[in-house]
């Protein structure tokens, strides 16, 4: 089970999560090994892996990227989503 | 004291290849003992003697991370750690797909063995702020037979398990209680690099265990000032004393301000250990 809010706010409002590079990706599988929270999912149709839980992965947690050979695997960048929650807990905080 | 280096083997990869030629270099330049990981796996009383007397430092070539892999495979005791494909990226530098390394991996091997000797001189060299006692007030989570402690004084959470405590404009940094007793016995720490420049969450060191492998995400922006070089050799104080001798990182603090709007007092965080708990124990 995956937190349902970070930083009270409601987690699918929040961008974060693995993006995969299939021209690199060689289906080894290390980060759906590495990752506890069923980020990824495998296939037995093309593609054999894919971000079937973005809203599982940890906000600002990129440690999959690490186990990954090729380096298939991205975030997005950490300033601009810092920015992005400041902003939905500014706004929720007027209302 | 003399170092052990395992390099990748990964002879089919350019960054294995690039693993290969800075083991060789630090082995001229040091007179560091490199052991084959083919043999070590086969034989690894080969190498009981060499590694018994050195420092190990471990050169992944990419994120497979084979030779981490084989030195905790054998229980053995990692000093140091550097992936080549990592600090490719560090670096900027594309090193193409060949076999035989150019000019741009050598560049990046130069830059690798000036990172790993400049490493050693900062271990001594960092300033590391007073004043940082351990705490003596905790709030606790009860969940089954686990007891979490949280301290009051003065220290701030993230949703990602970590802590800090500021004094004047110096932050040190680590990670929860929580965090030590769902990983439980820490056995590999590698330190952020002393010097560079975070923002907040930015990864400030990383811990292993048998069960699992973490990132601490910085509370706070800045510079980071120290890193705990104890835990290099000692992991464990991250188990036995996170809040105090186990701490990770120190950071001159850049913009504490707007770093606080996403921390939690130890009250809030409380009610985070709460939930991760029933999620992770039950």
């Amino acid at each position: 089970m995956a937190e349902d809010t970070f930083m009270g706010v409601r987690r699918e409002k929040i961008d974060w999560c693995p993006t995969i590079d299939y021209s690199k990706c060689n289906f080894c599988m290390e980060c759906d090994e590495f990752c506890p929270h069923d980020v990824f999912e495998r296939r037995d149709d093309d593609p054999k892996l894919v971000v079937a839980n973005p809203r599982n992965c940890v906000v600002f947690c990129r440690a999959c990227s690490k186990t990954c050979g090729p380096d298939a695997i991205s975030f997005p960048s950490k300033p601009e989503t810092i920015v992005a929650i400041k902003k939905i807990r500014e706004e929720e905080g007027e209302q | 004291m003399k170092r052990a280096i395992l390099p990748c083997n990964g002879l089919d990869k350019q960054h294995g290849v690039l693993a290969r030629e800075l083991a060789l270099r630090l082995s001229e330049s040091e007179g560091a003992e490199i052991i084959c990981p083919v043999l070590l796996n086969n034989s690894p009383a080969r190498y009981e003697k060499a590694l018994a007397d050195a420092s190990l430092l471990v050169i992944d070539g990419c994120g497979t991370r084979c030779a981490s892999k084989l030195a905790s495979k054998l229980g053995l005791k990692v000093d140091d750690k550097v992936q080549v494909s990592e600090q490719a990226k560090n670096a900027g530098l594309e090193t193409g797909g060949s076999l035989r390394p150019g000019p741009v991996g050598m560049q990046l091997v130069d830059i690798m063995e000036a990172g790993l000797i400049a490493e050693e001189k900062a271990a001594v060299s960092e300033d590391t702020a007073v004043g940082f006692e351990s705490p003596t007030q905790f709030l606790t989570v009860t969940y089954d037979k686990f007891i979490f402690k949280i301290p009051t004084e003065g220290y701030l959470f993230n949703e990602n398990d970590c802590w800090v405590r500021v004094i004047g404009d110096r932050a040190r940094v680590g990670v929860s209680d929580f965090v030590q007793q769902n990983m439980t016995d820490i056995t590999f720490f590698e330190p952020a690099q002393v010097g560079k420049e975070i923002e907040q969450f930015d990864e400030v060191g990383s811990l292993e265990s048998g069960k699992s492998m973490m990132d601490a995400l910085s509370p706070v922006s800045g510079r980071i000032a120290a890193v705990n070089t104890q835990l290099v050799d000692s992991p464990g104080l991250v188990n036995d004393d996170p809040y105090g001798s186990g701490w990770i990182a120190e950071i001159d603090i850049r913009d504490f301000d707007s770093d606080r709007e996403l921390l939690l007092d130890a009250a809030a965080y409380s009610k985070t250990v709460e939930k991760k708990a029933a999620e992770a124990l039950h």
